[in-house]
């Protein structure tokens, strides 16, 4: 694992007892009072596991169960008022950390945060462009274009029958490169886990960014379907 | 955020939407893409082998409002221009002129590079020495 770097604190205060606590502890090894949550740590470390790309879902939804379990709010109920905003901190941050990491694509997306790689947002593009495989633009292209054919036959008052199986052929190829990205981004997932390498996790951007065309098609797809189910 | 009146123009009114034939020599495609978004643009020029001037621009995109109107307004722009003066445009001349507000000054990079890729593609053909056009030159 990559280490943390120097100046990030390791050690967080106690609010009940003024001890002090490791990150990773919930609850003050000293008085057992639950912990405010600290701003430091990340998700991973929240549960206890190690920043690695590949885990056992059973056993994140296992730890997630506990956990809401020790910081549910109505344990804090009659607590000072402390107590109860680091429950409610505690367990608002534990759905959130769950909702990531249970996700391939999503734990993928936030690892890269946390690596320090720009996020996949579009604002982001200009600073850190990413050169799309020509192939892949020229086969987005064709796809849009085919979409694009068959809302105009729509709107022209074509047979919808025909325009739905139509739809439904231009689905297929989509669905099946989207199964082989997500073949591509396990595949990388397990290569960072091994290697912890830049050079990974830049790939794996890549490959993350592909995805939001096969993201969007499906979505265009599905309007359309929508929009000849309902006329 | 709202669009301004100009993109919105570009966005219900587009200007030269289309294609031109990829096989014809005189003819620079640029096929471009911001992952981010999803967006595909692809943008196209006919340039005159004699004068070096683009006579005709077309551009198909599949993105936001931003993207259909930055990649229409360069079509506009491209025509009449020479290679060289179309190379000189800026992306930040189309935020300009569209009032793109920051988050979708990315269209307008998109733009830029499909005019650089068209025109690339171009002068890639010119050097080939396609056999119709032997007596044309690249225009320096």
């Amino acid at each position: 694992m990559t280490s943390e770097p120097t100046k990030t604190p390791t050690m967080i205060e106690c609010h009940s007892c003024g001890a002090g606590a490791p990150l990773r502890e919930h609850f003050c090894p000293q008085c057992t009072n639950i912990l405010q949550l600290s701003r430091h740590g990340d998700y991973f470390s929240y549960f206890g596991l190690p920043r690695q790309l590949q885990l056992d879902p059973q056993e994140l939804e296992k730890r997630f169960r506990d956990l809401s379990r020790q910081f549910h709010p109505d344990f804090f109920y009659n607590g000072p008022a402390t107590l109860k905003l680091a429950s409610l901190e505690r367990s608002s941050y534990l759905n959130d950390a769950y909702r990531v990491l249970k996700n391939t694509a999503a734990r993928a997306e936030y690892l890269l945060g946390l690596e320090g790689l720009s996020p996949l947002k579009a604002e982001a593009t200009a600073a850190s462009k990413v050169a799309v495989p020509a192939s892949l633009l020229e086969e987005v292209f064709a796809f849009n274009e085919e979409l694009d054919e068959i809302r105009e036959a729509r709107e022209s008052g074509a047979p919808h029958g025909a325009l739905v199986e139509r739809l439904e052929r231009a689905r297929a190829p989509i669905v099946l490169k989207q199964d082989e990205h997500e073949h591509q981004v396990e595949a990388l997932c397990a290569q960072w886990d091994a290697d912890h390498s830049r050079a990974t996790l830049e790939a794996l951007r890549e490959c993350l960014l592909e995805r939001h065309y096969l993201t969007n098609l499906l979505a265009t797809i599905d309007r359309e379907a929508a929009s000849l189910a309902s006329a | 955020m709202a669009y301004s009146d100009k993109v919105i123009d570009h966005y219900e009114n587009p200007r030269n939407v289309g294609s031109l034939s990829k096989e014809d020599a005189n003819v620079g495609t640029g096929l471009v893409g911001a992952p981010e978004c999803g967006d595909v643009m692809k943008l196209q020029v006919k340039v005159n082998p004699v004068t070096g001037v683009i006579d005709d621009a077309k551009f198909k995109t599949f993105g936001c409002g931003s993207a259909i109107a930055s990649s229409s307004l360069a079509t506009e722009w491209l025509k009449g221009k020479t290679v060289e003066e179309a190379l000189a445009i800026k992306n930040t001349d189309i935020v300009e002129e569209l009032a793109l507000p920051p988050v979708k000054i990315h269209c307008s990079v998109l733009a830029e590079d499909a005019i650089k890729a068209a025109i690339a593609d171009y002068k890639a053909k010119q050097e080939k020495g396609e056999p119709a056009l032997a007596g044309a030159q690249p225009h320096a």
